[in-house]
């Protein structure tokens, strides 16, 4: 059996490549999907802190509606991103963050 | 399941799930890239089901690996992107994002090592729950329907899941989602709703007046 700092660490190593993705990347897709991985990064400690806690072999379900929640809105971002990256795509005919400089010039 | 088996079991899924994040993160393709992620929510899904959440991990696989990866390669192939080309001045950015996510990673799991109760090999938040009357001071009445817990193990083995027969995962998250959580589940269907009508509102096309 794993103890609960290995999933803690498993989760940190992983927000922290969704992070230095998001930031090292250019194309905006793979930006939101970056920010995806550090979504779920967060879900795997909220499901370790819930078994965690259990008592009797029954986990605290609290976590687990908390890490649904997450989800859920996850999704409403992906939707909510993807069109304005058709948006974009519309006004720029790219998806290069580069591209996004008319507020600097 | 023999606990030996699960705890192999675990550092494998881990291992596959770091690795495609790496190819998220390495390949250059959008396409290769949403599939790697793909491939590592599949990996973090499994680490789900080893860990007993396994309404979760269903939920995992059918809406990240189901329903919105199919979105993102949509967007993907619709819009033709190409592949990205290495840019001058761009290995700078590659120094600054693995120096602020070699930062984080070390803070997080330093402080996941360094929880209440970490040198004492127990829980951090049952500590902090035994904890909490001199961190703000309750009524008796309020002490007296606080659960007493054993405190788990921290350093050590998490306690294993073992269902009694007439409840399942499903269920019992069921029963805390539509009693105590019943008013937040209702403003999440509208934030979903926002979401939708504004994907909608942003997506169409602009009229050129």
């Amino acid at each position: 059996m794993t103890p609960l700092s290995h999933y803690l660490i498993f989760s940190a190593l992983l927000f922290s490549i969704g992070l230095g993705g998001a930031i090292m990347r250019r194309n905006v897709l793979v930006v939101l999907m970056c920010l995806e991985l550090m979504l779920t990064a967060a879900n795997v400690s909220l499901v370790a802190f819930s078994r965690a806690q259990g008592l009797e072999g029954v986990p605290v379900y609290d976590a687990q509606v908390l890490a649904l929640f997450v989800m859920a809105i996850a999704a409403a971002e992906v939707a909510v991103g993807l069109a304005l990256i058709v948006a974009m795509f519309r006004a720029r005919r790219g998806v290069e963050s580069t591209s996004l400089t008319s507020l600097k010039d | 399941m023999n606990p030996a088996i699960q705890a192999i079991l675990f550092y494998v899924f881990a291992f596959g799930a770091l690795l495609s994040a790496l190819g998220v993160v390495a390949l250059r393709n959008p396409v290769s890239s949403a599939l790697s992620l793909a491939c590592c929510l599949a990996f973090v899904a499994a680490i789900f089901f080893g860990a007993g959440a396994t309404f979760l991990g269903i939920a995992q696989l059918i809406i990240y690996a189901g329903a919105i990866l199919v979105l993102i390669l949509f967007i993907v192939m619709m819009l033709n992107v190409k592949d990205e080309q290495p840019a001058a001045g761009h290995w700078c950015y590659c120094i600054v994002g693995v120096v602020i996510a070699g930062m984080m990673a070390g803070t997080i799991s330093s402080a996941a090592l360094r929880l209440p109760g970490a040198t004492g090999g127990r829980c951090p938040v049952h500590v902090l729950i035994e904890h909490a009357n001199e961190l703000c001071p309750v009524s008796g009445e309020e002490q007296a329907t606080q659960p007493q817990t054993p405190p788990a193990e921290y350093g050590g083995m998490l306690p294993s899941i073992s269902m009694k027969d007439h409840e399942s995962d499903v269920s019992l998250l069921g029963k805390r989602l539509f009693t105590h959580y019943n008013m937040s589940i209702v403003i999440l269907s509208f934030a979903l709703l926002a979401g939708a009508l504004g994907a909608v509102a942003v997506g169409r096309k602009l009229r050129r007046d």
